[in-house]
């Protein structure tokens, strides 16, 4: 019994369903979800029995494994790039609708 | 000279001409003429081991976990090669240093360079990934020197890369099937394998590969529209490349693997067909020219083929006459392509319709193109005599019944009468028959540009008179493809059947040449009703449109077409994944304790919030909601015992729900039915997705020991840095390349994000919009008094807040200094200090009345290239111990110092750069002009 993988779930629905919106700040919405998600099953693959802080404490136990933690670490913080970047493509063009393409100068479908 | 000295040497080359073409200009050519007969000179020693019947050879270890080697080996036929690729380069360069106009040439000069890097590399190479990446090398270096030339080159030099691309993929092929069966990257190896003796369908169709790869290069048919179309390119590259360099490059890959092939009827049957018949055709149709550098292009086609037909027959002496006609071809084609130069350059056209009779005034240039002309036609006593009776002989040779020489025999003589033709056309239209009045200014050209091109031309006489000069090098590659001797060479070896045809060839010839006013007229129509180029702009044309429909399916802007059939691919993975693994048993069981009572609260919290985000219409409440899933998800982190991760979660989120509410002052206050958003649909792929994602997570993790990383890490990872957080010494130690990557991404996010607002206008608002963006406007607002002042002026409104910054900004600053410090022991480190001190940015910013940007644009750029270069440099230091990224570390008075430190500079001033342009880009323009306030406010008190 373990609750990681619902919680899991549910980010990953709901962050799935925003990014099907045609929306872009719902579209940053999901991906934010789903970042969360991801992360969690990050630090699920670590293991959640084990959750003493890895700062090399003597004598302590059931130590967190400290390698997914970097990599997750690494992962917020390039979904705050990636959060920024979209931001920055739902202030252009008329509305934050990705279906109504804003005027630059090339050529859209 | 070692052969990687010369390698070396001639990669220097591209580099030097940097400096050198901006202080010489076109006179550079005089240096790297002079550089190049030195490096040919250099080689000699090598050239003596060669011509005693060994061969050089040179292994370095490049890729040993792929067994790639760069393995060069100079034998016979690579010497030749060499030396043509050098001493042509050399007289072309000299040649350029006057034909060019003066100017900087750094193009022409460097990719020359960089192209007789490929070729010299080409012919040395002897590992097969090696031959390949060179013979791309001289494909790309070709493709740019044609695009060189203006707006008629480009086209040309697509078409060009499309045909020697089609040779390098088949070459590819090739090289990998060979590598495959034989086992073996060297090419001597392979080429001497008995796998082709055994197998012969394989054997087949690696010589097939190989023969289209040099038809495309050596511009034989159906791939010759390349060479006459490239010659939008200047003449001096035409003189190198198209008549001494690339299409000889093609004439090399025959050659050298003509020792494994030289008996496979495929090959010999291919060879033979194609080279005699593109002979012939490409004949005819440069009798067809009237441009004088197309019908040189024309003239090059066909001597190749009659090369390619000799090395195809595959014989001693076939391949002896294909050796020395390589030699005469690349002296006296590139000698007339000059000459091509020099006419144009004095007369001021090569039509030859618009010359006048030219041998009045340049009576030089008439003798060196005669002379040039003369050795294409096979007259005596000059280099392409002996070589043209060489491969007339040789076509009696070919394998099969007595019939198949004749017929060759018999073709090859009928097309040397069309060479005769055109050679005199070349000669008689240019010099001789002009009509036109000559201008006053034509006169003879100087010597510096006659010297190279009458070098090369008249090197075929000495060379004819003492050709056994070259029979020593001629003999050993030939030994080198078919471990035979070679043919005799000489002037004169008696009366035989191609002494008889050349004889005949020549009474033919000088009657057509009698003839010619009356013949001329009609050969100068068109000969077919369409061109080569014509089919290649019609096919890419299809092409292109299939592309476009094809695109039209999937090129859409909107995400969505793009992530659902992802997200779909991914469900089905998981889902289907996840129950066959259980469904197959054998699952190994849960670690206990693999929850604590929080998680289940979290879930709870979790799960309302995210309901929250995805329901609510409004989109600050969606805002709202996106916080808390934030900050519960956060908790979720500290209680896996992440505190690095937690603290990092926690900056994180307070500045994207920042960065997300300047946002949305610019958009509609609702998300609204926007027309496409279809709900039922992408509910069921959400639900499935999240199922499939939550099994495979519950089915995936928590069912091991920890792993030996993890061990690793825990017991030993404290001891080898010196540090006692974990996780932030495998961010800036253990894993600091992925950390730099990382980076590295987000001083590019930043450039992205100043790139986009800088060239798409950020919305502008209309009209009826304006009510829905100022949700406090309306009415209710109004109705406060205190409200409306506060909206009417923001300064007196934001006093606390400026107060609290005298505080709170010192203090973060302080606080963001320590944890910075402490990262390595304790939860803290570059990530963490920099998002605070983020924080300190976000303050200053929030407590502005105005929207007036936080920093100026230079000192973005600056942190970002500033962090950015700081980790790099790091890494580079990191070479002084052993490799790059190596962290260095020592104690300096019982504190630790190292160059992690300094990296988590680096991963701090990135992430504050990023930060900054997010708050000045995104919030410090006023999306709206806030001053001209409604009427109905300005009426209250």
């Amino acid at each position: 019994m373990t609750f990681l993988p619902l919680t899991v779930a549910v980010l990953v629905a709901g962050g799935a369903y925003l990014l099907c919106q045609a929306g872009m700040v719902r579209i940053v919405f999901g991906i934010t979800l789903l970042s969360h998600a991801a992360n969690l099953v990050l630090l699920a693959s670590g293991v959640s029995a084990w959750r003493t802080e890895p700062l090399n404490t003597p004598g302590a136990t059931g130590v967190a494994d400290p390698l997914p933690m970097a990599f997750v670490l690494t992962a917020i913080v390039i979904t705050l790039a990636v959060t920024v970047l979209m931001l920055a493509l739902s202030l252009i063009g008329g509305d934050d609708n990705t279906y109504l393409v804003p005027e630059t100068g090339q050529e859209h479908r | 000279m070692t052969l990687v000295w010369l390698l070396a040497c001639l990669a220097a080359a591209p580099v030097l001409v940097v400096p050198l073409s901006s202080a010489l200009g076109r006179r550079t050519g005089w240096v790297l003429a002079a550089y190049f007969v030195a490096l040919a000179a250099a080689m000699i020693p090598n050239a003596r081991t060669v011509l005693d019947g060994g061969a050089v050879e040179q292994t370095y270890s490049w890729v040993p976990a792929l067994d790639l080697v760069y393995a060069l080996r100079l034998d016979g036929l690579g010497l030749i090669f060499v030396m043509i690729a050098l001493l042509i380069g050399a007289a072309v360069f000299a040649y350029s240093a006057e034909y060019l106009a003066p100017d900087r040439h750094l193009g022409f000069f460097l990719w020359m360079t960089v192209f007789a890097l490929g070729m010299v590399g080409l012919v040395m190479a002897d590992d097969l990934i090696l031959v390949f990446l060179c013979w791309e090398i001289t494909s790309l270096a070709s493709f740019l020197l044609i695009a060189r030339a203006g707006s008629g080159g480009e086209a040309a030099a697509g078409r060009t890369l499309l045909i020697t691309f089609i040779g390098g993929l088949s070459l590819l092929v090739a090289v990998v099937v060979m590598i495959a069966a034989t086992g073996t990257t060297r090419l001597s190896e392979a080429l001497a394998s008995p796998v082709w003796h055994d197998h012969g369908a394989l054997t087949t169709t690696v010589a097939v590969l190989v023969a289209i790869a040099g038809f495309t290069k050596a511009a034989q048919f159906p791939f010759h529209p390349w060479l006459p179309d490239a010659m939008a390119a200047s003449t001096p590259v035409s003189a190198y490349l198209h008549a001494a360099a690339v299409v000889k490059a093609g004439i090399y890959l025959m050659l050298r693997f003509s020792e494994a092939f030289s008996s496979v009827p495929a090959w010999n049957a291919l060879l033979i067909v194609v080279g005699l018949f593109t002979s012939a055709m490409a004949a005819l149709f440069a009798l067809n020219q009237t441009d004088l550098k197309r019908l040189m292009a024309y003239s090059t086609v066909s001597q190749l083929g009659l090369i390619t037909a000799a090395i195809g027959v595959g014989t001693p002496k076939a391949l002896t006459a294909a050796m020395i006609h390589t030699i005469a071809h690349a002296l006296f084609k590139s000698g007339l392509f000059m000459m091509v130069g020099v006419i144009d350059h004095q007369a001021g056209t090569r039509d030859l319709r618009r010359l006048p009779a030219l041998r009045h005034v340049m009576p030089w240039s008439f003798a060196t193109v005669a002379a040039g002309t003369a050795a294409m036609a096979g007259i005596p006593p000059l280099l392409g005599f002996i070589s043209k009776e060489a491969i007339l002989g040789s076509m009696l040779e070919a394998p099969g019944p007595a019939w198949t020489g004749q017929a060759a025999f018999a073709f090859a003589g009928a097309g040397a009468v069309l060479t005769f033709a055109y050679c005199a056309k070349i000669l008689f239209h240019a010099f001789v028959d002009g009509e036109r009045e000559i201008e006053a200014g034509a006169c003879e050209a100087s010597p510096a540009l006659l010297a190279p091109a009458m070098l090369t031309i008249w090197a075929g006489l000495p060379l004819a008179l003492a050709v056994g000069v070259l029979a020593g090098p001629v003999d050993q590659a030939v030994r080198a493809m078919s471990g035979k001797e070679s043919y005799e060479l000489a002037l004169w070896h008696g009366v035989k059947p191609e002494l008889i045809v050349t004889g005949l060839v020549i009474l033919v010839g000088a009657w057509l040449v009698t003839q010619r006013a009356r013949l001329r007229p009609r050969l100068e129509g068109d000969l077919l009703p369409f061109s080569g180029v014509g089919l290649i702009d019609r096919g890419l044309h299809r092409v292109e449109r299939i592309g476009a429909a094809g695109t039209h399916v999937v090129g859409h802007d909107h995400p969505s077409r793009h992530v659902v059939p992802p997200m779909t691919v991914l469900t089905l993975l998981l889902g289907v994944g996840t129950i066959a693994i259980f469904a197959g048993g054998d699952v190994p069981g849960t670690v206990p304790d693999l929850w604590r009572p929080i998680d289940a609260g979290l879930l709870v919290l979790i799960t309302l919030a995210v309901l929250g985000v995805v329901v609510s219409d409004s989109r600050l409440a969606a805002t709202v909601f996106l916080g808390g899933v934030g900050i519960a998800v956060t908790v979720q982190l500290f209680a896996l015992g992440a505190p690095d991760v937690g603290l990092t979660q926690l900056m994180v989120e307070v500045l994207t729900v920042i960065f997300i509410m300047l946002v949305l002052r610019g958009l509609p206050k609702r998300f609204g039915h926007l027309k496409h958003s279809r709900r039922r649909g992408p509910m069921v792929l959400a639900v499935a997705l999240g199922l499939a994602a939550g099994g495979a997570t519950w089915l995936l993790t928590g069912r091991r020991d920890p792993s030996a990383p993890a061990e690793y890490f825990i017991t030993e990872g404290a001891e080898e840095t010196g540090g006692d957080n974990l996780v932030n010494v495998i961010l800036v130690e253990f894993r600091a390349l992925d950390t730099l990557g990382e980076l590295t991404v987000l001083g590019f996010a930043a450039i992205a994000i100043i790139a986009i607002l800088a060239t798409v206008p950020k919305r502008s608002v209309s009209e009826e919009e304006q009510h829905d963006l100022r949700p406090l406007d309306g009415t209710d607002a109004l109705d406060d008094p205190q409200a409306a002042a506060a909206l009417r002026d923001a300064a007196p409104n934001l006093e606390p807040m400026r107060l609290l910054l005298r505080l709170m900004v010192p203090g973060l600053v302080v606080l963001s200094a320590m944890i910075f410090w402490r990262g390595h022991n304790a939860p803290g480190g570059g990530f963490i200090a920099a998002l605070i001190a983020a924080v300190a940015v976000s303050l200053i910013y929030l407590a502005r009345p105005d929207d007036r940007a936080v920093g100026t644009p230079r000192l973005h750029l600056a942190l970002i290239a500033g962090g950015v270069g700081t980790a790099l440099a790091t890494g580079l230091l990191g070479y002084a111990a052993s490799a790059f990224l190596e962290p260095l570390s020592t104690y300096v008075v019982g504190i630790y110092v190292g160059t992690s430190l300094l990296f988590d500079v680096g991963v701090y001033l990135a992430v504050l750069g990023l930060v900054m342009v997010a708050f000045d880009r995104l919030g410090a323009e006023p999306v709206e002009e806030r001053t001209d306030d409604e009427p109905a406010l300005r009426s209250q008190p």
